[in-house]
């Protein structure tokens, strides 16, 4: 793959669409350059996640790499301009680093810094059994299987290691880990068209999802998934899993 | 475009309010927190532990009414301009998020699901949904033979539910058509795209619908406290000051009237004396420090969860089972509502950001109908999830991740979201015990609580029923995709209130049986729970058992035999201007 091409296609022509500074169907819209109109603790709040990431505190470097190809498999990035991703390790490794609980810890899970730890060295020993080489080497087919039997509750193997913790709890923790840190950046925000912080100024056009004066209307895209990835599916069966781990509350 | 640059936050941009000594309430009420503090060694009249829904409306009343008060809080008194945002990562702060084990065959999730810590409690942090109990709901045993009745009808908690619909105050119809109707005191809110299609939905199927409230968030300004800005973050706490919360509604009158908050200081144990009564409260404070607290009288203000297990931490020689559990019940009949988000994507826009989550509702389902096979019913009502949860729900609801959940993100403004509230009966499988690991303690040493939640066939027909009728209207709102994810809201039960010391931890007005001068008063003591989100009666009970203190106060501070007869309304403990405005009596 050359330099700016992502790994997506045109769904009409089949060609390698452009990598791009912000993927999604706004690409005018820049939540920052609304930030003169938020109140100065939110200012603070979402300008930190702008800066440089810290160094890892809670990983080795070792389980970094494994964690960082895993997540690169759980909210890939390819469509985006290397400077443009947006870093997801580091916002896992502080949580756990600093020991951010959600407020619960199901009877039959570890503490998450131990289930984590568990799973970087559950992952590798898949990978070793089933094909012979560790988990940051194997091709992103091989390690999205691998990720597919956790997401279904049945690891494809390192069975022995698995059955210390409950295998869905885990998954829905890694994919809820992995979703805060990326849909709490505000180049996510651009990105799915969020107006983002709103006080002091609040919204004016309630109805019909129309924009406010500086939001955008979307231009949409069509793009098909790489031919390599099994991961652009919906499985409706799936909703009845246990409640999510670290779902907000809505009502 | 050019906004004016004030000073005030409600002018545009502007720079962090300078440190003056003063502490915000919203961005207009500033108030001065008294340095008035009780010593150790002071009988107080009062020692409320938990200043949050219930906390924070008795701290009120009986500061109004001229006790010694001090209310305990575990988490801190907020600032709000300095300690919030209007963000949903940055928002973590304002839930109990200290370990508790969850398991059962239907674990709980906590947290920020339900669970608030600081000043203002879970009210900081609610959807402000405000609709009343039904009158049915408090004899649900003699109805339909299942859970339990109340000790108590609605006519007795009505006058409260009219005061605090005015105290709060809640905006909605002029005419609310389900239970006992009535009106509101503050007019509805507009609708958002998300209240349109449960509008369109119900309209079409021939389901009544309420447009607008009843939600206890302020549609036009009233004091210092600003209107709804509409900006979708009433979850992550109101920097606006428009959507109520006992940190801004009544806690501003509390300290005025002379009470303390002792805050970020974790009550760990209620001392029990040789006659048998309450003399105080153990507490740690900021720095650790263990202290304690001398009262006449103890109230337990601390939710579900907190509730029973600092009555259970008590247990001490004649209450070797936890304190004020001579039934056996405390910690059992837990419950929290099925609580089923269905998603539906749409052709056309919705951006459900705008606009409170909490917004329109149907109480058409809320009443045991004879056709259908399990007893009680659900409310359906709108939720707003912002970025995180709804990318946590696709994971749920479809399965998603990699590019399936990034494309189904970048349709996030395609989405509406409704919320099913479902009735789960109280079952004695459903209990907050204390946990028995060796880890599992929280930082001052005290064991955390183990929480164990079990649906039964009732509730399961019941989910089932009203996840498939919520679907239908999402689909007859014109949705062309619907999913959704089971999950659980709102917490209540665990120290129920009863007519019997054998089955019930209290008694109608929160009194525990088995201490004189022991009162729990927050969502634990209900013995159902109906499917109306539970805050408005929280507060409600909280002022009656209020009036009732200041009424028997010399029989409960001297352990004679007290009047177990209503109270009586005062109507003059309200804070100021709220009583009596603009409410449409419908007699």
């Amino acid at each position: 793959m050359s330099e700016n091409k992502s790994p997506l296609t045109d769904p009409r022509t089949g060609e390698a669409l452009p990598q791009r500074v912000q993927p999604g169907y706004y690409p005018k819209w820049r939540v920052m350059r609304e930030y003169r109109y938020w109140d100065a603790a939110t200012r603070d709040v979402v300008t930190q996640r702008l800066e440089a990431p810290k160094p890892l505190r809670f990983f080795t470097a070792e389980e970094a790499g494994v964690m960082e190809a895993v997540l690169d498999r759980i909210l890939p990035q390819d469509d985006r301009l290397p400077a443009q991703r947006i870093p997801l390790l580091p916002v896992l490794d502080t949580r756990l680093a600093t020991n951010k609980l959600e407020g619960y810890r199901y009877e039959d899970m570890p503490p998450d810094q131990e289930a984590y730890r568990l799973a970087v060295r559950a992952l590798d020993a898949m990978a070793q059994e089933i094909y012979g080489a560790p988990f940051i080497s194997l091709t992103v087919t091989s390690q999205e299987l691998l990720l597919k039997s956790l997401s279904e509750g049945h690891p494809a193997g390192a069975k022995e290691l698995w059955s210390t913790l409950n295998v869905k709890r885990f998954w829905t923790l890694l994919v809820s880990d992995a979703c805060a840190a990326y849909y709490a950046h505000p180049w996510a925000w651009d990105e799915i068209g969020f107006g983002g912080p709103a006080y002091p100024r609040g919204y004016m056009r309630l109805e019909a999802g129309r924009p406010e004066p500086w939001e955008f209307n979307e231009e949409r895209y069509g793009w098909t998934a790489p031919a390599d990835s099994i991961s652009d599916y919906a499985d409706p069966e799936s909703g009845h899993t246990a409640s999510a781990h670290g779902q907000a509350g809505t009502h | 475009m050019n906004w004016p640059h004030s000073k005030s936050p409600l002018g545009g941009a502007f720079e962090e309010p300078e440190h003056d000594g003063m502490h915000r309430l919203g961005p207009m009420q500033r108030i001065s927190i008294p340095r008035r503090r009780f010593r150790d060694e002071d009988v107080v009249d009062y020692v409320i532990v938990g200043v949050g829904s219930a906390g924070g409306v008795l701290l009120q009343r009986l500061a109004r009414a001229g006790f010694d008060v001090v209310g305990f809080e575990a988490g801190p008194f907020w600032d709000t301009e300095r300690d919030w945002v209007s963000d949903e990562a940055g928002s973590h702060n304002l839930y109990w998020n200290d370990l508790r084990i969850i398991g059962g065959k239907d674990p709980l999730a906590l947290g920020s699901n339900n669970s608030g810590k600081g000043v203002g409690g879970g009210s900081v942090h609610w959807a402000a949904f405000t609709p009343r109990f039904h009158p049915s709901d408090f004899e649900v045993y003699t109805r339909d033979g299942v859970g339990a009745d109340w000790p108590i009808d609605y006519e007795d908690i009505e006058p409260y539910y009219e005061l605090l619909e005015q105290e709060m105050p809640v905006a909605g119809p002029a005419w609310y058509p389900w239970g006992k109707p009535h009106g509101h005191p503050y007019a509805p809110h507009p609708m958002g795209a998300v209240g349109d299609a449960l509008i369109t939905g119900c309209t079409r199927l021939g389901i009544g619908v309420s447009a607008g409230g009843p939600v206890a968030i302020l549609s036009a300004s009233r004091g210092d406290r600003p209107h709804c800005i509409y900006r979708g973050f009433c979850i992550q706490a109101c920097k606006v000051g428009a959507k109520a919360s006992t940190l801004i509604t009544h806690v501003p009158d509390a300290l005025k009237h002379g009470a303390e908050i002792r805050d970020t200081s974790m009550v760990s144990r209620i001392e029990i004396g040789k006659d048998g009564r309450a003399t105080g409260v153990h507490y740690f404070d900021a720095e650790g420090r263990e202290h304690f607290q001398r009262a006449r009288c103890v109230i337990v203000s601390g939710y579900a969860i907190e509730t029973p297990r600092l009555l259970l931490n008590s247990a001490c020689p004649g209450h070797e089972r936890g304190l004020a559990n001579s039934s056996g019940t405390l910690g059992k009949y837990l419950m929290a509502q099925a609580g089923n988000v269905i998603l539906g994507r749409f052709e056309e826009l919705i951006r459900m950001y705008k606009a409170p989550p909490a917004h329109a509702l149907t109480e058409e389902f809320y009443e045991t109908d004879p056709t259908r096979d399990f007893a009680r019913g659900f409310a359906i009502q709108t939720v707003g999830p912002l970025p995180i949860a709804f990318a946590k729900q696709m994971m749920a609801a479809k399965g998603q991740w990699g590019w399936g959940l990034r494309r189904s993100m970048m349709d996030y403004n395609h989405w509406a979201a409704f919320g099913l509230l479902g009735e789960i009966l109280p079952w004695a499988d459903n209990t907050v015990e204390l946990a028995t690991g060796a880890n599992e303690k929280d930082r001052f040493g005290l064991p955390v609580a183990r929480v164990s939640f079990n649906l039964h066939e009732n509730d399961k027909r019941l989910i089932e029923f009203g996840k498939n009728k919520t679907m239908d209207v999402m689909r007859a709102a014109g949705a062309v995709e619907v999913v959704q994810e089971q999950r659980f809201a709102h917490l209540v039960g665990a120290a129920r209130m009863g007519k019997s010391p054998h089955d019930s931890v209290c008694d109608k007005f929160g009194r525990t049986w088995d201490v004189d001068n022991l009162f729990v008063m927050d969502g634990s003591v209900m013995p159902t729970q109906g499917s109306a989100n539970p805050g408005l009666t929280i507060q409600s009970l909280a002022a009656r058992t209020a009036d009732y203190l200041i009424s028997n106060h010399s029989a409960i501070q001297s352990g004679a035999k007290r009047s177990l007869e209503e109270p009586g309304i005062r109507k003059t403990l309200s804070p100021p201007g709220t009583f009596r405005s603009g409410i449409p009596h419908l007699r």
